[in-house]
């Protein structure tokens, strides 16, 4: 068994957006199609170059890739969808590095784009019924794990608010996030409270969108001319599912877990990240998400997030982006967003957004499962 | 008469509420809601029926204000519970006040609803042990 590393290096050479935005009549092709074009452009190269497409979807509809890529001419490549749940994107990523890695392919391209069209459940579908039933819906899920979390680290309110006002600051700087506007705390607190301790701005806006990665081998980047400089490796790809953890939150267990073997696989700490995107679907998660990756002490995360830590500028940037919580959660393009903006990052051209230094970054997602998804990605030389 | 607000949870007419769990002769795992087909922790397929005391200790809790589905109007408190017997349960809690994380907590029966034939639906919730 070898890690991603120990394969063939692939690197990432294009990304594209459609912006995240509230549901609307556009198709989810001209989504999709939209955010490719954006991808190859960025890398200067041609659709003709691509010889493998994956679309990251959960909640639009069966076989859709062939419809969509279509419109880029027919060249009769592979296609397949990947549903991962909110990892769904994630996975394509991981999919499509696979098959440079082991050599399948030079050239191959990842596009998370969903329409809120169809939500399933798989609970539901295996008849599995619990006492709560569908009164306790995602909002209460982590309605719940935030009275924990206070309880056990005497978190308060304004300490979950302060993830949505860094993360909205973000968003504002970002033209592809849903939301573009900066918020205050006592906006992000004023009620109605949804669920528990969680107001509306404590929870992501799930709409639609797309984005767009295109990974290559070294070959291909010699061959096709495309600059080296901007080039950004993928030092580790891991994906774990949930075991058993008993009373232990499985999301960050599993996460905790998941970004342990990537770390190992690619030779780095904690310590090396300078920019990181995680799943902070609600407040709670990324204080939760901080402390699994390592980045505080149990517990550490409300302190050094009030200090900056997590800004642009500071220690790590979390959620540059303006992450799931602003940028918007449109499922299957969110985990393919996050590898967009990492490497926008590495790259030196986030602009306003920019951690500066920006050399090693890593990306987390999180799927109904449940699953994780782990992406660490450094500066190509 | 009375009849349960879910199927193969519990019994309604037992006094005091219990679940209807499972347990892995194999490797000793304890479920709410019942396992079949084979154990998410071994992968054994020697699963057993168990009754589960509806006891335990509030892990965490949330007061739902907001709720779309028709099922039930907001607000209601949704509590975890770790059962003395093993698994960590989600179920609704009696009130929506007066509950601490760390509280012993017990269910009861609670009409939630009326049959078409005039019976109660009852389902166990959870208040602290006085």
């Amino acid at each position: 068994m070898k890690p991603l590393r120990d394969l063939r290096p692939v690197f990432v050479i294009g990304i594209g957006f459609h912006r995240y935005q509230a549901p609307s009549d556009v198709p989810y092709t001209l989504l999709g199609v939209t955010a490719v074009r954006e991808a190859l452009a960025d890398a200067g190269i041609a659709w003709t170059d691509v010889e493998a497409a994956y679309t990251g979807t959960a909640t639009t509809a069966m076989g859709m890739s062939r419809l969509m890529y279509r419109h880029l001419g027919s060249t009769g490549i592979p296609m397949a969808q990947v549903e991962n749940a909110s990892a769904s994107g994630s996975t394509a990523v991981r999919q499509a590095a696979i098959d440079v890695a082991s050599g399948l392919h030079d050239v191959v391209v990842a596009t998370g784009v969903d329409k809120p069209l169809s939500f399933t459940s798989p609970h539901r579908a295996a008849g599995v019924r619990d006492l709560v039933g569908n009164r306790a819906v995602p909002f209460t899920h982590f309605a719940l794990l935030a009275n924990r979390y206070m309880h056990d680290h005497g978190a308060t309110v304004e300490d979950f608010a302060r993830v949505a006002v860094k993360n909205s600051a973000n968003g504002a700087g970002n033209p592809y996030a849903q939301r573009q506007r900066a918020l205050t705390i006592d906006e992000v607190l004023a009620p109605p409270l949804i669920s528990g301790s969680l107001t509306k701005w404590q929870c992501c806006p799930v709409g639609e969108g797309a984005a767009s990665v295109i990974v290559a081998s070294e070959d291909a980047i010699e061959r096709l001319g495309i600059d080296r400089r901007r080039a950004v490796r993928i030092a580790a790809s891991v994906a774990c599912s949930e075991r058993v953890y008993g009373k232990e939150n499985f999301d960050a267990a599993l996460t905790g877990e998941t970004v342990g073997r990537a770390y190992e696989q690619a030779g780095i700490t904690a310590d090396d990240l300078d920019v990181v995107e995680v799943h902070d679907a609600f407040t709670v998660e990324e204080l939760l998400y901080v402390e699994a990756l390592g980045l505080t002490a149990p517990g550490g995360a409300a302190a050094a997030l009030a200090a900056g830590d997590f800004d642009i500028g500071g220690r790590v940037a979390v959620s540059p982006s303006g992450g799931l919580l602003s940028m918007g959660h449109p499922i299957g393009p969110t985990g393919t967003g996050q590898i967009g903006e990492i490497t926008r990052q590495l790259r030196g051209e986030a602009g306003v957004r920019q951690q500066p230094g920006a050399r090693t970054g890593l990306a987390h997602m999180v799927g109904v499962g449940a699953v994780c998804v782990v992406h660490i990605l450094t500066t190509g030389d | 008469m009375t009849q349960p607000f879910h199927t193969g949870l519990y019994e309604v007419d037992a006094d005091v509420p219990s679940l209807h769990g499972s347990r892995c002769e194999a490797c000793g795992a304890t479920f709410f809601p019942p396992m079949a087909i084979g154990c998410a922790a071994c992968g054994s397929e020697a699963l057993v029926a168990v009754e589960l005391r509806a006891t335990g200790e509030l892990f965490t809790f949330a007061t739902v204000h907001l709720h779309r589905g028709k099922d039930i109007e907001a607000p209601f408190t949704v509590g975890e519970i770790v059962l003395d017997d093993g698994p960590l349960v989600r179920a609704l809690m009696t009130t929506n006040d007066g509950f601490a994380i760390g509280d012993r907590v017990t269910a009861e029966w609670v009409v939630v609803g009326t049959s078409d034939d005039g019976d109660d639906i009852v389902e166990p919730r959870f208040a602290r042990q006085p």
